[in-house]
């Protein structure tokens, strides 16, 4: 029977190695996607993967499962810092203590649910008219501002503002994200 | 923003880390304060943290879990050796009884030295990574304020009113547009569009068809003002505000709403 993620989190806190390889074993794949997405390095993207799990290793007895997904906690904090390393730019405390708390609206704890969800996802994304989608990519994996990605496009800015709010509308519509 | 943010994509937005400046720092201080939407924020950054699906598939080399679990294992020996039972020692002479006497409290010391300038470094780098980004946020304003006088002291900085056409939504709109720079800036405010319309303002210029100067809509934005780039060296004949769907159109298809010719 499969160990839970706060089954395991437990595990860990207690010095088990084993639980820490599983939780590996259930995330590396997706976080290490989005890293090098963003930073479009492997090398760079596997050394931000070592260092969350090494980080989740060392302060597991401070994440609290009941607040927060862990998979959610991990895709934040390794978006966070791949984009700082992309922008030579340190996350503040203010931004460290906001990621605290992330609550996923699907359980992503068996790999089944990831790959259908990673189909569900692709397809959202792909069917926003393509500027909505550019947008979203700018913000999501570049961590562009409104305003940059209008510097960027060189589009008007509230152009780029109505756009990314159609763009997570119809993502969330699409998804039917419904928080559990 | 005195009130909650009315809508999921404000926290959507603010997760995604589009939004920006005193927006920014008005969802902040609302949040810190405001259980309900505290937990709004934690949902909207679990819906965004699912557009890590979106990125191409990647596995990791084998060799980053054998360093990962190596590190982890050294860490966790380190711990043994550090709690293992020390052996009882035999009873020394008294060079050995006077030299642990002196070099017991020195240990402590500096153990203590050394975990306080520690914890003061780990201090001193949040406030560093503090500063920084408050910096970063005070140059995004000053540039955005550099903008503006200089739009505004601009010899050839033209000033047009734009007023509300009959029967349509009341406003009071006031366009600053300098051809040569091609920048303009929108100052004013709008009655909320019907429905999911937004606004669109168009520069309409003496030969050619109307550009697009931004789409926008008073009842999701907070800034009565904004600047934007407009193609230079375009002579204007009026600015026009169109209702249009949302997201605007390539060129005008709704009712005006203001006009305002320039003289």
């Amino acid at each position: 029977m499969r160990a839970s993620d706060a089954a395991l989190i437990e595990r860990i806190v207690a010095k088990d190695e084993t639980a820490l390889a599983a939780l590996y074993d259930r995330y590396a794949g997706m976080l290490l996607s989005v890293l090098n997405r963003i930073v479009r390095d492997k090398q760079a993207a596997e050394e931000i993967l070592q260092d969350i799990f090494y980080q989740l290793w060392r302060t597991a007895p401070q994440f609290d499962a009941s607040r927060g997904s862990l998979p959610g906690w991990l895709v934040v904090i390794g978006r966070n810092r791949a984009i700082s390393l992309l922008r030579r730019h340190t996350p503040s405390q203010g931004e460290e203590l906001l990621e605290n708390t992330v609550v996923l609206p699907v359980n992503l704890e068996r790999m089944a649910a990831q790959e259908q969800l990673f189909g569900r996802v692709k397809c959202a994304l792909e069917s926003l008219p393509k500027e909505q989608r550019a947008a979203v990519e700018f913000a999501y994996f570049e961590g562009m501002t409104h305003s940059e990605i209008a510097r960027r496009t060189g589009d008007p800015l509230g152009t780029v503002k109505t756009r990314l709010r159609s763009a997570l509308e119809s993502l969330r519509r699409n998804l039917q994200l419904e928080t559990a | 923003m005195n009130g909650h943010p009315t809508r999921e994509e404000d926290f959507d937005l603010y997760a995604l880390g589009a939004v920006e400046g005193e927006e920014r720092q008005a969802i902040e201080s609302h949040v810190a304060q405001c259980a309900a939407c505290s937990r709004r924020l934690a949902e909207a950054q679990g819906r965004i943290a699912l557009l890590a699906l979106g990125a191409p598939r990647v596995e990791p080399s084998p060799s980053v879990k054998v360093r990962l679990m190596n590190k982890v294992r050294s860490t966790v020996q380190g711990r043994a050796v550090r709690s293992a039972p020390v052996e009882p020692q035999r009873a020394g002479g008294f060079f050995e009884q006077w030299w642990a006497a002196v070099l017991a409290p020195v240990a402590v010391a500096l153990a203590l030295a050394a975990l306080f300038l520690w914890t003061e470094n780990a201090r001193l780098d949040r406030q560093v990574a503090d500063l920084r980004a408050t910096m970063q946020d005070q140059q995004k304003q000053l540039d955005y304020a550099r903008v503006v006088a200089h739009l505004l002291e601009a010899r050839d900085t033209i000033s047009v009113s734009l007023a509300p056409m009959p029967g349509m939504a009341n406003g009071a709109v006031k366009v600053m547009y300098n051809e040569k720079m091609g920048v303009l800036m929108y100052d004013g405010w709008i009655d909320p569009p019907p429905g999911d319309k937004s606004y669109q303002l168009w520069v309409v210029p003496k030969q050619g068809s109307p550009i697009s100067a931004g789409v926008f809509n008073p009842a999701t934005s907070d800034s009565a003002h904004w600047l934007t780039k407009v193609p230079e060296g375009i002579p204007v004949k009026a600015f026009a505000i169109t209702l249009e769907p949302a997201g605007g159109m390539a060129s005008p298809t709704g009712p005006m709403v203001l006009i305002g010719p320039v003289s």
